[in-house]
């Protein structure tokens, strides 16, 4: 194995590919860091300059286009409290905050060391333990899809301190928006008012440009004239090695583990990717932190247990890929489909019929991650001088980019009439003190739950029981039913005490 | 009783009708189909639409600051939403440059602080500038065919 690593090594550190992971690793991460263009768009618009290339420097270059982009989406999370991907939501939480009170590059430090770990506990956990964890998800079906995504739903409710009723709510609506399209199983158009470009349903990305980008643009607009600070930038302070001390280090390795197996467990299943699994992992940082109260404000916990998480989740996603042949998301679907152009059939006769190619792969994910630490680090001085740009001159540039990117989606106007519909959106539920994290949750997980209801209902011929006579289906609908009555008997003493403890405010939420 | 909430609650129980009455016009099947899960939903959201009603029902009423602070601004974010929907609309028959460098120019001067002094050449440089760098990287670098409208000639 260890030969088969050396030369992979090898193969990624001659000149001609280290240079093109180098810019790979560069343009990923300026893609991850502005709202609107996600590693999916580097990955598509990249795999036609792969053609020329060999299988290792076509594959190291998408492998690192794949770490940059979604490292890079911490950036603007914590600058602009805009999450540059879905795998950064939960960065925003505590990034921007922490960015507010003057602690910005500490926070920017803190998310690209633990974006590097993540990415490596990753690489180990698919250099050891793929093949077995991949026969677990193998194993599933749709009832334990449904189960799982049922659960991660419940999760809502943890997500909606303040009022569950409104934050349940947004979860709900979230699904409904996920409901528009072709309807699973049986094909019927819903909700599509005849009109062909709903038929697909709303993209992912206009979603969450819009209900991010767009709505913080808006938010920017309604005090941008009077500002109550004087509508100075806060200043960030001044920067030594990362921005944080060997003790806060140290201090964050549990927090940094669990958030890895999170980040890797949650990879592994298919369709669930980094966009869930960071916002899980602050739930669960949240709950286990001796200073929960302090999450929200502007915390490191906060930002180490969402950076560990998604970049964890690049190991995680590779598993089903490399071993199954099984993209867990749209980007390892992509490389899924770069790997093929290259010649290379995913499966489980990969790691026999190709193992050096294998190997190359490992090593590219492990160089990746290490460009992807010297060039943020290098980097960390300029992202922090984007402070200076007052915001009634970035957030309009912002704007035109996330138009470019949704415009980049399908080369459709009506995607760009999209992001303005759900910016319109984000800012009614800031205004109404909804909060927006269910909302994203609700629609990336309800076409999930409701495909697998429907498959798991055809497998068992209408028999509602089969989703709690099956051992891992009705473990995860247990948990969800006790999630729930934990988080209403959570709400119900909150309510009883002198004042309910609130510190969580999501997405914008006032 | 607070008005905010009572209409929010409101909003909340409207939308569920809606969608249901949607989800009601799907056409039916035998056992679980397209109108199922929709229908959960909206029954869901009309449900958690009368907690929120009455529970604002019970809240004490809003502060006259709170109330005020909520309504400040709606003209500059009125002026945003019709800058950005203009900017959509105008993508195609102006052309991406064209377009993005009147919606920047407009929004810098619309976003600029009372306080901070306002540079109409500076915010036209830069409307230009901005939106010819953007234009140029994506379509010349990254093979996106964005409209360039009038200009389609000289630029493809």
């Amino acid at each position: 194995m260890f030969d088969l690593l050396i030369q992979g090594f090898a193969a990624v550190l001659s000149l001609k590919i280290f240079l093109l992971m180098t810019v790979g690793v560069a343009v990923g991460i300026v893609f991850g860091a502005v709202p609107g263009l996600t590693a999916v768009m580097a990955i598509a618009l990249c795999l036609p300059m792969t053609y020329g290339l060999g299988p290792a420097a076509g594959i190291s270059l998408l492998i690192a286009l794949f770490v940059g982009a979604t490292s890079g989406g911490l950036i603007s999370a914590i600058l602009l409290k805009i999450p540059g991907t879905p795998s950064s939501i939960a960065t925003t939480f505590d990034g921007g905050p922490m960015m507010e009170k003057g602690e910005g590059a500490k926070a920017l430090g803190v998310g690209i060391v633990f974006s590097f770990l993540g990415t490596i506990a990753s690489i180990a956990a698919l250099a050891f333990i793929a093949p077995s964890l991949a026969k677990v998800a193998l194993s599933f079906g749709p009832h334990e899809y449904f189960a799982i995504a049922v659960f991660s739903l419940t999760l809502i409710a943890t997500l909606s301190s303040g009022s569950m009723a409104k934050g349940i709510f947004a979860g709900v609506l979230g699904f409904a928006v996920s409901t528009v399209g072709i309807a699973p199983v049986d094909a019927t158009a819903r909700f599509t008012f005849g009109n062909v470009e709903l038929n697909a349903g709303f993209s992912i990305l206009t979603v969450l440009v819009g209900m991010f980008a767009v709505a913080e643009v808006i938010k920017v607009a309604e005090s941008a004239r009077h500002p109550i600070d004087g509508g100075a930038a806060p200043l960030p302070v001044k920067i030594k090695g990362f921005g944080f001390s060997m003790a806060e280090f140290l201090g964050q390795i549990p927090n940094a583990i669990r958030s890895a197996l999170i980040g890797i467990g949650i990879g592994i299943l298919p369709g669930i990717g980094a966009g869930t699994s960071n916002i899980i992992a602050y739930i669960a940082a949240k709950k286990r932190s001796k200073t929960p109260e302090e999450f929200g404000k502007g915390t490191i916990e906060g930002v180490v247990a969402s950076e560990t998480a998604n970049n964890a989740g690049i190991g995680g996603a590779m598993i089903p890929l490399l071993t199954l042949g099984i993209p867990g998301d749209a980007v390892t679907a992509i490389m899924l489909g770069g790997l093929m152009i290259h010649g290379i059939q995913p499966g489980p006769m990969l790691f026999i019929t190709q193992a050096p190619l294998v190997y190359t792969i490992f090593a590219a994910l492990i160089v990746s991650a290490v460009l992807m630490l010297v060039l943020e680090f290098w980097g960390l001085r300029i992202f922090i001088k984007l402070l200076a740009i007052p915001k009634h001159i970035l957030l309009p540039v912002i704007l035109v980019l996330c138009a470019v990117g949704a415009f980049g989606l399908a080369s459709r106007i009506f995607d760009i009439w999209t992001i303005l519909g759900f910016g319109v959106l984000g800012y009614a539920f800031v205004k109404a003190g909804i909060p927006t994290a269910p909302f994203i949750i609700g629609f990336i997980l309800g076409p999930m739950a409701e495909t697998s209801l429907r498959r798991g209902l055809q497998l068992s011929r209408g028999d509602w029981t089969g989703f709690l006579t099956n051992p891992i289906s009705g473990t995860f609908l247990a948990l969800a039913v006790v999630s729930i009555a934990w988080q209403m008997w959570g709400e119900y003493r909150a309510t009883r005490g002198p004042v309910a403890a609130n510190p969580l405010k999501l997405g914008g939420e006032e | 009783m607070r008005l905010k909430d009572v209409i929010v609650g409101t909003v909340m129980a409207g939308a569920g009708i809606f969608y249901l009455r949607m989800a009601a016009a799907l056409p039916e099947r035998d056992g679980v189909d397209a109108g199922t899960v929709p229908g959960i939903l909206a029954w869901m959201m009309i449900a958690l639409g009368l907690i929120e009603l009455v529970g604002a029902l019970r809240r004490p009423h809003a502060s006259e600051a709170e109330t005020r602070a909520a309504t400040s601004g709606l003209v500059t974010v009125g002026l945003t939403l019709l800058l950005i929907a203009g900017f959509i609309a105008a993508l195609r028959p102006l052309g991406f440059p064209i377009a993005t460098s009147i919606y920047l120019f407009l929004q810098f001067l619309v976003l600029t602080p009372k306080s901070a002094s306002r540079s109409v050449p500076l915010y036209a440089g830069l409307a230009v500038a901005s939106s010819v760098l953007i234009f140029a990287t994506f379509r010349y670098a990254f093979d996106l065919l964005l409209p360039a409208g009038p200009l389609v000639a000289w630029l493809n």
